[in-house]
Order: C-alpha cells, then structure tokens, then sequence
C-alpha cells in the first residue's frame, strides 16, 4: 500500500483528503504545516506528496525546493485552489498539479498516474 | 441770334441763306434736330455742345459744310481743317474711352479674381479658379492652359493639371455652354471644380505625364521663365531654336504663354497657356494682363497647399490626441480592471477551499449512503450546487487572470488536440463527434496557452449544448494573411441572432448559473489577443464559432 503524505494548513481538507484517499486504497498521513512536513518526511518512508502551495505563512513552493533538494526521488502533485501557479517555474519542479475540487477524482488520477511513473 | 460780325459763322451766314442742318438754331424744339434722341433733351438748348456732339456727324451739317466751301469764301478751307480735326480727335477720344473701359473691366476682373484667390486656402478651389480665369472668355480667354507644380523632392516641374478642350468640336460645346450661362468667375470656379476637375487631369494625362522638366535644366524655357521670375511669349516654337522640339510638338501650338509662379522666392510652379483651337495670335498685351495674374495665383497656390499640409497635420495630431485619450481612458479602466480582478481572485480563492470542503465531504457522504435513503436527494442536490458554484469560481478566475495575457508561440492544432481529449468523454456522453480538420504545417500563433484552451473548451461545451440527439462538431484549422483561422461548426440547432448578440455581451446570464460569462469571457480574451469572436450560422446547419488568432512574428 503506498504511503501518502498530504500537507495542507486547512484542517478540513486534511480530514477530507485522509478519507477519501484512504477508501481508495491508500495510507495517508497528514501534515498542517511545513515543518510539521519535515519532520514527518524525515521520520518515515513516504511514497508521494500531495503539497498545498498557500499554506498559512508559509509557501508550498519552499517547501518544494526543499523536498526536491533533500529527496529528488520524492514525487510530490502541487494541489492548490490557485490554476496561475501552473505557469510559475516553481512549480515546474512538481510531478504533477491539480486544481482544488469538491471532485477527487482527477486528483486520485493523478496521484496513480504519477506512483506509476516512480514505480516503472 | 446775334452773330459776331466778320466770325466764321458771320461769314457761313453771309455764304448760305439757307440752311438745311439746323446748326445755326440756339433753342430747338423736341422734332426740330433727327439726330436727338429721346433721352438727350438737354442737347435741344445746349447750342454747343449739340455741334460738338450731333451737327458735325450730320449728314445735312455736311451738305452745308460743302455749299460753303463752294462758296469760295477764304474761311470755308480753315473751317474745314477745324472740322476734321474735332472728328479726328473725338474718335480719339472714343477709342480711349473703349481702351479706358477695357481696363476697367481688366481691373474689376482682377479684383473679383484676386478676391477669390486670397479668401481660399483649398487647393483644389484655388486651382479652379486659377485654371478658369486662364480659359474663360470672361478672363484671359485663352483656348488651353497647364500647371505645372515644382516637385520638391524630385526638383523637377510635374505637368498636374490641363484645361480646355482637346478638339473643335468639344470647343465648340463649351463655349456654347459658356455662352448661355451668365456665371460670374468663382461660379464658373465652382462647377468647374464640381464637374469638372478630377475629369480634366485624366484628359490631359498623356500631355502632364510627359510634361516633367528637371530644375537642374538651366536652359529649359520653363527654368529660364523661373529664373527670371517673368512670364516669357515663345513664338515660333516648331523652329525657335531656344525651344526644344519634343515641347512644341508635345503642345501642338507654334505659340505659347511660359507664365512663372513665384511666392517669396518660392518656385511654386509655372502656367503655360496657349490657343490651340482658335491659333489667334498671342500679344504683348496677353502677356502683360497675365504678368499681373500670376503672383496671386501663386501666393494662392503656395498658401492653400500650406493650409492642406496644415490640416494633415492637425488631423493627425487630432488622431493622436484621440487615440492618447483613448489610451488614458484604457489605462484607467485596465487599472480599474486589475483591481476588480485583484479583488475577485482574492474572493474566489477564499471561497474555493470552503466549497471544495462542503462538495467533497458531501460526495464522501453519497458515497456511503443507501440508494432509497431520503438524505441521498439532499447531498446530491450539495454536490450539484458546489460543483456549479466551483465552475462559476473558475470563469471569474479566468477572468481575471485573462486581464494579464502571456502571450507565447504556440501549435493550434496541438492545443485544439489537447482540448479534444480534456472533454472526449462529454462528446461521448453527448454522442457527439468532434473531428479536427487541421491545415498541416501552420506556423506557430502568439497566445496565452491557457486562455485560448478554455475559449476552445467553452465554445465546444457551448456547441454541446445545442445538440440534441447525435450529433456532430467539426473543427477546421487554416492560414489566412498573417493569422491562423480556427472555425469551429456544428450541427445542432442554429442560434438566433438576438441570442448571438447577447451571447457576447459581458455578464448577462442567459443560461443557467455557471456558464453565463463563458462566451462573453471568451470575446473577451479573444479580444486582448487582436482576435474578433464571430458567431454565425454553419455550413453543416448549426452555429459556426470564427476566431483568428494572430501569427507568432517570425514564424
């Protein structure tokens, strides 16, 4: 089962995201912040990230370089409520993005799509 | 009477008893004398001036005239000198009275001339009323004239204008015309330059074309008369030897008028004038009349071609002027714009994560309830309405950011591919298919990538929509004079055009809550980048979806 890590300041989303990517079949673990990020990164093995980019004083983004720098085989999708990140070099770096939706589904997609690309 | 003893008329009295001419009659009675007319009664008591004026031309005042010198009186010679010599001088008179009147009217001509000229700064008035005095019988009455302009840039004299008539007959018809019309010069002007102007240059045009001489040709006649600043009488062109051939055979005339046009040392052009039909001699007198014509003339041509460099000049400072306000007031409501835009992202993405909350937990919630639980309908009724009021975030989000376009090059038919895919299982929901029919190998177009996908997307759901049962979209790609067309045609029911108006009026709401902005949004993205949005009826029976998007420089 792969392990998801799923970092968002809204307490809400994390519980949503934990449900629903848990009845798809997979663990999830979630962080509030981007410390608390790091330090769940550092403590267990983790398959993928799902980062929100505005988190609250703080930037997904940063923490991005950050996972990329520390781990580049980390995949991580860039799920935010923000589409004009998707032009931002930035956020290139990412594996994947995903525009917030009360509708999961292309998210989940994404998340098999790009566990099937780190596990080929 | 009391006649003077030993006078001539003493001695006329003493050599005639009788006269026939009433001459000798201080006072006469109306009837008395033939030669007054009605309207003379003063002449019938001025004794005088009756002789001066009627007796001497009196054929009776003769006869006496002639009895007296057969009379053989020693005066009758004396008198007879004294006659002649009053006849002689009152014809002179008379004819210095028609020279006087001549000049008067010269004068007058000029002055109604000179009128026109200095009150007009229109060029084309200016030329009409120059070209008119030069061929009107009421001016100069000259058969033909031209104009030649000096061309600064060429430094050469360009044939521009020629008046008058080419042939006999066509002579004939306008000075017939002329004769029944009584026109004053600037009403003759004025038709002239109504009917008559733009037919005249293409007349003449073979003549104009070949009349060019360089400024630099010292020699040339027309330099010559330029260099002198006087008008020059070439006569016997066909064999002057300071005449070139080429010009006289080029005029046709053995005589012709060189009159220059000079303003404040400015060579302004040159007229030439001749008669062509009638061949009626030039004379000094023509060249002299014409001398006195030519400064207003060019004084007139020089400001009316200033004033019409003026006007292009204010009209396009008023263009700019107009187009700076226009500027200005688009910068004002960009500025406006981006705020409101600045503000509604804000807002949207704040709304965002709540409404994806509701939504998702409301979904999460469907997915664990009974299909007969009487809460079902209330959740899905939830997910609609989140998933409805997400759409409605995203177009005012796009909205927003369509205000900052990121133009880049990029392959349409790649993009239009990519949409195709995006929405491959609404076509298939719909039974709708959607071909592409791409012109191969199209350069690349200036875009923002994102926006024209979801004016693509938002013109294909819109197409969706008026299908009903199957049905068919087809997309055609094709270049068309620096942009790439993209027409997107269906088959469904065709839109009525108050519908096409409002289609693309910003913000009315015409559909359900969701998609009201979508095509307006579309315009106006389209719009921002040069594209118009046409909307119009479709070869296949639906509505066709134009948009032209502009070509990457370079490509």
């Amino acid at each position: 089962m792969a392990r998801l890590l799923v970092v968002d300041d809204e307490s809400s989303i994390r519980l949503l995201y934990s449900q629903e990517l848990a009845d798809a079949g997979y663990d999830v673990v979630t962080a509030g912040s981007a410390a608390e990020a790091v330090t769940q990164l550092e403590a267990g093995e983790f398959d993928l990230v799902v980062l929100d980019i505005k988190l609250k004083n703080e930037s997904g983004l940063d923490l991005l370089q950050k996972i990329v720098k520390e781990r580049h085989d980390m995949p991580v999708i860039l799920c935010t409520a923000f589409s004009c990140y998707k032009d931002d070099f930035s956020a290139w770096l990412a594996d994947g993005y995903v525009v917030k939706s009360s509708d999961l589904q292309e998210l989940k997609d994404e998340i098999r799509k790009v566990l099937a690309k780190k596990n080929r | 009477m009391a006649v003077p003893e030993g006078s001539p008329l003493s001695c006329l009295l003493e050599a005639c008893v009788e006269f026939a001419c009433c001459w000798t009659k201080k006072e006469l009675a109306p009837g008395d004398c033939p030669n007054i007319g009605e309207g003379e009664e003063e002449l019938l008591s001025a004794h005088r001036r009756r002789i001066v004026e009627k007796c001497v031309e009196c054929p009776l005042f003769a006869d006496d005239l002639l009895r007296f010198q057969e009379s053989g009186h020693p005066l009758s010679g004396i008198f007879s000198i004294v006659i002649n010599e009053l006849l002689d001088l009152k014809s002179q008179l008379q004819s210095l009275g028609g020279f006087l009147n001549s000049k008067t009217r010269e004068i007058k001509f000029l002055h109604e001339l000179s009128l026109v000229l200095q009150t007009s700064v229109d060029l084309d008035e200016v030329l009409s009323v120059a070209m008119t005095a030069i061929t009107a019988g009421k001016g100069f009455g000259m058969n033909r004239a031209f104009l030649l302009m000096a061309d600064k840039e060429q430094q050469a004299l360009r044939g521009y204008l020629g008046v008058g008539p080419r042939t006999m007959e066509e002579a004939w018809h306008i000075w017939e015309d002329v004769n029944q019309s009584n026109l004053t010069l600037r009403d003759m002007a004025r038709l002239f330059q109504k009917d008559k102007l733009s037919s005249e240059k293409v007349k003449f045009n073979d003549i104009l074309e070949r009349l060019t001489v360089p400024l630099s040709e010292q020699q040339h006649v027309f330099n010559r008369a330029l260099r002198q600043r006087k008008p020059i009488l070439v006569e016997n062109a066909f064999s002057n030897p300071d005449i070139d051939p080429a010009l006289a055979q080029l005029l046709g005339v053995d005589s012709f008028l060189v009159m220059p046009l000079i303003s404040r040392h400015r060579r302004i052009g040159l007229i030439i004038a001749d008669n062509c039909i009638t061949r009626k001699p030039i004379t000094n007198q023509d060249l002299q009349s014409m001398e006195t014509f030519t400064f207003p003339v060019a004084f007139a041509l020089e400001r009316a071609s200033l004033y019409e460099r003026l006007q292009v000049e204010i009209d396009k400072l008023t263009a700019a002027n107009s187009k700076l306000k226009e500027q200005q007031e688009l910068i004002v409501k960009m500025e406006k714009m981006a705020l409101i835009g600045r503000i509604t992202s804000s807002i949207a993405h704040s709304i965002r994560n709540p409404l994806m909350i509701i939504g998702g937990f409301a979904r999460s919630l469907l997915k664990n309830i009974e299909q007969d639980d009487t809460k079902r309908n209330y959740l899905e009724t939830i997910v609609l309405q989140a998933k409805q009021l997400e759409d409605v975030l995203e177009e005012v989000l796009t909205y927003s950011e369509s205000l900052h376009p990121a133009l880049d090059a990029w392959d349409i038919n790649q993009l239009v591919i990519r949409v195709q895919d995006e929405l491959s299982g609404l076509f298939a929901q719909h039974k709708v298919s959607c071909v592409l029919e791409p012109e191969s190998e199209l350069p690349k177009v200036s875009i923002d990538y994102r926006q024209i996908s979801y004016c693509i997307k938002t013109i294909l759901t819109s197409a969706l929509e008026t299908i009903t049962g199957e049905g068919k979209i087809v997309i055609r790609t094709w270049r068309d004079d620096g942009v790439v067309v993209v027409a997107i045609s269906d088959n469904g029911t065709p839109l009525p055009p108050e519908m096409v108006k409002t289609l693309t009026t910003p913000f009315i709401v015409t559909q359900e809550l969701g998609v009201g902005i979508g095509l307006p949004l579309c315009k106006m993205i389209l719009e921002k980048h040069g594209s118009p949005f046409i909307i119009e009826n479709s070869p296949e029976g639906g509505t066709q979806y134009i948009i032209r998007l502009p070509i990457k420089e370079g490509m």
